[in-house]
């Protein structure tokens, strides 16, 4: 594929999903769609680091529930804009993933799998021992009975309106990783990768790099967690899981960690085919198990996930 | 210049450089010694990936060992691997570039210096190629490209020369020859090929277990009874 018709058709699709499923879709869909892109989002962050990097981060889903934390106690101590909240969400988590890239510095492989794992339940513990601010009083603002909602933004205050809202941000989202790889951050990371001493001889501060990423990381993790909050109005600790962390990485690789339609099938996959088969009338379980047998295809046959195969089929339509 | 003075090296119980001292202060030195006498040893604790237990290594004032790895390729220590580093999936252009990146050449300067560098080791077309479409040639180039661009102080190169072609060999000598003129820096050759390194070092430092055992013009070197004894044995 030429470069200009890939950008053509990432223009494509974000048209179509920011003014047209808002408008064809309905209800029910509107809903699994937003947060299948909210998840997309923080999906493209964990695959940043697996690809640029190769480290494993199963933590991903404690920073989205850390920057659903920090949007619900702005919203509810502040009158700040919901953009504002957004990416004053997005920076503080992006400063707590600066921090859990430090056991990364030292580790890699399944140990640094098992230390962002158990990141990850203690975060899962946190959550459910304090729970998300529903605008009780004091610091941590659980109130026992009848929470309020998270506010949205005045121009995406219904369901149809704030799924166009959650698209545009995760266009924004996946432009950032793509101007980061294009520019002397993406460079850097691929030296890193090859080895880390050929980095470091070539004038790359290997630290400062790696930090880098997982902050971005942790940015869109913010960010995606704040939309969720919007998007749900409220935020379940029980959602916020290590499992679920796992999940969400193995989808990642399972969409593909090297392009933005791997992490937007990340969030197709982890969102809308639990929605499809609920749907159905199936038990939205069965997604686990497809779930399982796609990353099983992933690690045997498509180390690039299904948007590496997609390309595949492109060159080699190109060629014949 | 570069001081070398009293530098050890231990991986544990092994003395891989045992009290090292030496003056380099020729355009193109040779280092030379069998396998396992710290060749790359003396490289590595110049980039900063060897353990050194003491000694120093200055230049002009300016001590190596306490600036971190990266800190001393901005400051103009290049290398080479011995095992290419070259990223298949970055272009001949951005490997460069990434050199670059760190060490604050103005933007507007950044793509004249790469095409320099490029032309001078006469891999301009490859400019836009990925790392996977090189061969071994090409990105031994590539890799002694990353050590010429953004005004390197003294280049190290560990084995260059290393499963090459006769005819890639003559282009190797040449551009080695001629960095120094080009762009001013030292340059510290490890190969195995004498001939190499005969025709283009005027100073040749031998190495024999850890230990310096011969360093002078290159013919006297390689004349050197001891240096004959420690190759191939008495």
């Amino acid at each position: 594929m030429k470069p200009n018709f890939r950008s053509a058709l990432a223009l494509l699709f974000f048209c179509v999903a920011i003014f047209v499923l808002p408008l064809v879709l309905g209800g029910f869909w509107i809903r699994a769609f937003t947060s299948a892109a909210i998840f997309a989002l923080a999906a493209a962050g964990v695959g940043l680091v697996y690809a640029q990097l190769g480290l494993i981060n199963l933590s991903q889903i404690a920073l989205i529930g850390v920057g659903g934390w920090i949007a619900l106690r702005l919203n509810f101590a502040t009158d700040l804009p919901v953009f504002l909240l957004v990416v004053i969400a997005g920076l503080g988590t992006s400063a707590l993933g600066a921090l859990f890239a430090l056991p990364a510095l030292r580790l890699r492989g399944l140990y640094l799998a098992l230390v962002t794992l158990m990141v990850a339940a203690t975060f899962q513990i946190l959550f459910n021992a304090f729970q998300f601010p529903n605008g009780g009083s004091g610091f941590w603002g659980v109130a026992q009975q009848s929470g309020q909602a998270m506010r949205r933004p005045s121009i995406a205050t219904s369901d149809a309106a704030y799924l166009a809202f959650s698209m545009v941000w995760l266009a924004l989202g996946l432009l950032l990783i793509e101007a980061h790889k294009r520019s002397a951050p993406g460079r850097a990371w691929k030296m890193i990768r090859m080895s880390e001493a050929n980095a470091m001889a070539a004038g790359i501060n290997v630290t400062w790099f790696k930090i880098w990423a997982f902050a971005l990381s942790g940015f869109l993790a913010g960010t995606a967690g704040a939309l969720l909050a919007g998007a749900l109005r409220q935020l379940d600790a029980r959602s916020f899981t290590a499992i679920e962390g796992v999940l969400l990485f193995a989808l990642a690789v399972v969409g593909g960690v090297y392009s933005w339609v791997g992490a937007v099938l990340a969030g197709v996959l982890y969102k809308l085919l639990p929605a499809l088969l609920n749907n159905l009338g199936v038990t939205s379980d069965l997604a686990l198990i497809v779930f399982g047998v796609a990353l099983l295809h992933a690690i045997m046959t498509a180390p690039r996930g299904i948007a590496g195969q997609f390309e595949a089929l492109f060159q080699r339509k190109d060629k014949a | 210049m570069i001081d070398v003075a009293n530098l050890t090296v231990k991986f544990g119980g092994v003395v891989a450089l045992d009290d090292v001292s030496v003056r380099l202060t020729d355009d193109v030195i040779g280092l030379i010694g069998p396998n396992g006498a710290g060749k790359t040893t003396l490289i590595n604790a110049f980039s900063g990936f060897a353990p050194v237990t003491g000694g120093r290594i200055r230049s002009n004032g300016r001590d190596l060992l306490s600036m971190p790895p990266h800190a001393r390729a901005r400051w103009g220590l290049a290398r080479s691997f011995q095992a290419v580093q070259i990223v298949p999936d970055l272009t001949v252009r951005d490997h460069l570039q990434a050199v670059l990146d760190g060490k604050g050449m103005p933007r507007s300067d950044r793509a004249a210096e790469i095409d320099r560098v490029l032309e001078f080791l006469e891999i301009a077309e490859l400019r836009q190629r990925e790392g996977r479409f090189l061969n071994q040639f090409q990105a031994r180039m590539a890799e002694i490209g990353k050590c010429l661009v953004g005004g390197p102080r003294m280049v190290l190169l560990d084995e260059p020369g290393g499963g090459l072609s006769e005819r890639e060999m003559v282009c190797l000598r040449r551009v080695i020859t001629r960095i120094h003129s080009e762009f001013g820096a030292q340059v510290l050759l490890v190969d195995h090929d004498v001939d190499l390194i005969r025709d283009v070092c005027s100073v040749t430092a031998v190495l024999d277990f850890g230990k310096l055992i011969a360093f002078g013009a290159t013919a006297d070197a390689l004349a050197n009874e001891v240096v004959k004894a420690a190759y191939f044995g008495r």
